[in-house]
């Protein structure tokens, strides 16, 4: 057990390496969901007259930048991951003895922590822009859903890494967290989407999540909007995180 | 099928050269060996732990340097080392001692605190060699591992693995290049369209398709008969050389040999204008067995080789 968290440990910190060596090649991710914010209320901004929002359109949608991050973040872990098939680097990484789930772990945690990037800068920016600052707990849940959601994501692009094997599929990777945070509450509350959108997000997780996330900004923090974040995360890991090891099984058993 | 029922044993400290030309299913049969690729059919073992059902354990005492040197070009020498020892289970306290040494065993000292991305081709090839020997593996398998490196490089790497040898390591080495297997290897298997089709010592197999002999050309109009007469004791001297050449005599001891005819010919008053040993080579014995030639053959000089 000590062994496997040494080996995560050890992966987590050479992604977050890159970030140092590279910062350049990180900064897009940092910035785009702060930037969709700015520009979206800036667009959107009196949306929020139109009811039900409980709060301005800028802090209706600082939740939906966060989990934007968390899917930039995921799915530059799979282009990432790409990039070392096709460097050579992950037959390395296969090579060596620590049990294909640490392998993995080590990858996907790296997701988590760097997905904490993007959000921080975002909530600076909300928060000198007048978003109100949320209690610990709901920061505190925030953080915790974003880092799964970027589990999440990164569970998707690995499993699209480990089928293609080629940094070109990185827009096939991007996708989910596009459609996964598009088809939810993400710009208008429910009782103002069409029908159609409302039972998409009805059926999607990532609503729960967004919700989940949410309740920290709008309101305050509430069981009923808690557990269910947490268990649609709680599926949706498993669920990609079983496809994602099922793809390394087959890439190298 | 790029790997066709093939049939072989490496013994324990042995160096196993695994020639073939490209595409002959040299690295395919690697893969599978180092538990990169799940063999579709048969059976094999390395260091005595199956491949297929027992992959870990194998990992465990295996070493790898793969065709392509495998590193992140974004890290140090030194952090590569490291993390590579961690990725193995080597103890925290010992990491940092194990990746110095094994740094400077390979000669990258002075270059480990620099990125990886900025190393020639020969010092990534040796840091890959390095970082698969962080474990101190039983077993290593080399593949291609001087492809298109210069002369030099290339000589640090066959001296690295005559170390290897000799400390003990059983080394597997896939090469295209018949100087090299030659060189290194205490048996040689030749794969061709995903077959062995000859295994043996370097000696044996080349022994099979001829024996050396000397060509000799003398200066001015040296008496070939008188010639004749004092090579006869040294070995079977050729009825017809071959077109340029004074004459041809089968010398058993190789270079050996040289020495003593010419001293013996110079004895006689015979001047000798050049010499040249011919030895079958690992090419002749694949062209015997397949038809064809190894491709790029000779193309790997011996580091420091001359001919005489």
């Amino acid at each position: 057990m000590s062994r496997s968290v040494t080996v995560i440990g050890a992966l987590v910190r050479r992604a977050l390496n890159e970030i140092s060596r590279v910062p350049g090649a990180a900064i897009p991710g940092v910035l785009a969901p702060t930037i969709f914010m700015l520009g979206l209320s800036s667009v959107f901004g009196k949306a929020s007259g139109l009811g039900g929002y409980h709060a301005d359109f800028r802090t209706f949608i600082v939740p939906v930048g966060l989990l934007q991050g968390a899917g930039f973040t995921g799915a530059a872990t799979g282009v990432n991951l790409a990039r070392d098939i096709e460097g050579g680097w992950f037959d390395r990484l296969l090579l060596c003895p620590a049990p294909r789930a640490t392998l993995l772990a080590g990858v996907v945690a790296s997701a988590a922590l760097r997905a904490l990037m993007p959000g921080t800068f975002l909530l600076v920016v909300a928060f000198a822009l007048g978003v109100p600052v949320p209690t610990v707990t709901g920061l505190l849940i925030a953080a915790l859903l974003v880092m799964g959601l970027a589990c999440v994501m990164a569970c998707f692009s690995i499993t699209i890494a480990l089928r293609f094997r080629t940094q070109q599929a990185a827009p096939l990777m991007q996708i989910a967290s596009f459609i996964g945070v598009l088809f939810t509450t993400s710009y208008a509350p429910k009782p103002l989407l069409t029908d159609w959108l409302r039972t998409a997000s009805d059926i999607n997780p990532v609503t729960h999540v967004l919700e989940g996330v949410r309740q920290g900004f709008i309101g305050g923090v509430e069981w009923q909007h808690t557990w269910p974040a947490f268990v649609a995360l709680a599926g949706m890991i498993a669920v990609l995180g079983t496809l994602a090891a099922r793809g390394l099984r087959r890439y190298g058993y | 099928m790029a790997v066709d029922g093939i049939d072989l044993q490496v013994q324990p400290g042995e160096v196993y050269g695994f020639l073939g030309p490209n595409g002959a299913g040299k690295t395919t049969t690697v893969r599978m060996l180092v538990t990169l690729l799940r063999p579709t059919g048969g059976r094999a073992t390395v260091a005595g732990f199956d491949v297929a059902r027992e992959p870990q354990k194998v990992r465990r005492k295996i070493g790898v340097a793969l065709q392509e040197a495998a590193l992140d070009l974004l890290m140090t020498g030194r952090e590569l080392m490291e993390l590579q020892a961690t990725l193995h289970g080597i103890p925290a306290k010992k990491v940092h001692a194990r990746a110095e040494d094994l740094i400077a065993r390979v000669g990258l000292s002075d270059a480990q605190d620099r990125r990886v991305g900025t190393y020639s081709g020969g010092m990534k090839r040796r840091l890959d060699l390095a970082m698969a020997l962080i474990h101190a593996p039983e077993v290593l398998f080399l593949d291609e591992p001087t492809t298109g490196l210069d002369p030099t490089s290339r000589a640090t790497l066959w001296d690295e693995v005559r170390r290897l040898k000799n400390d003990g390591t059983t080394v597997f080495l896939t090469t295209q290049y018949l100087e090299e297997a030659d060189q290194l290897a205490d048996r040689v298997g030749i794969i061709s369209a995903g077959k062995i089709v000859a295994e043996g010592t370097p000696a044996a197999l080349k022994a099979e398709v001829g024996r050396p002999h000397l060509d000799l050309c003398f200066d001015g109009d040296a008496d070939v008969g008188r010639a004749r007469e004092v090579l006869a004791g040294f070995g079977e001297v050729a009825a017809s050389p071959a077109d340029g050449v004074d004459l041809s005599i089968g010398v058993l001891e190789g270079s050996r040999a040289i020495a003593p005819v010419i001293r013996a010919l110079d004895e006689a008053g015979i001047v000798v204008g050049r010499v040249e040993l011919v030895e079958p080579s690992l090419d002749d014995v694949f062209a015997a067995r397949t038809g064809s030639h190894l491709e790029g053959a000779g193309a790997a000089p011996a580091p420091g080789a001359a001919t005489v």
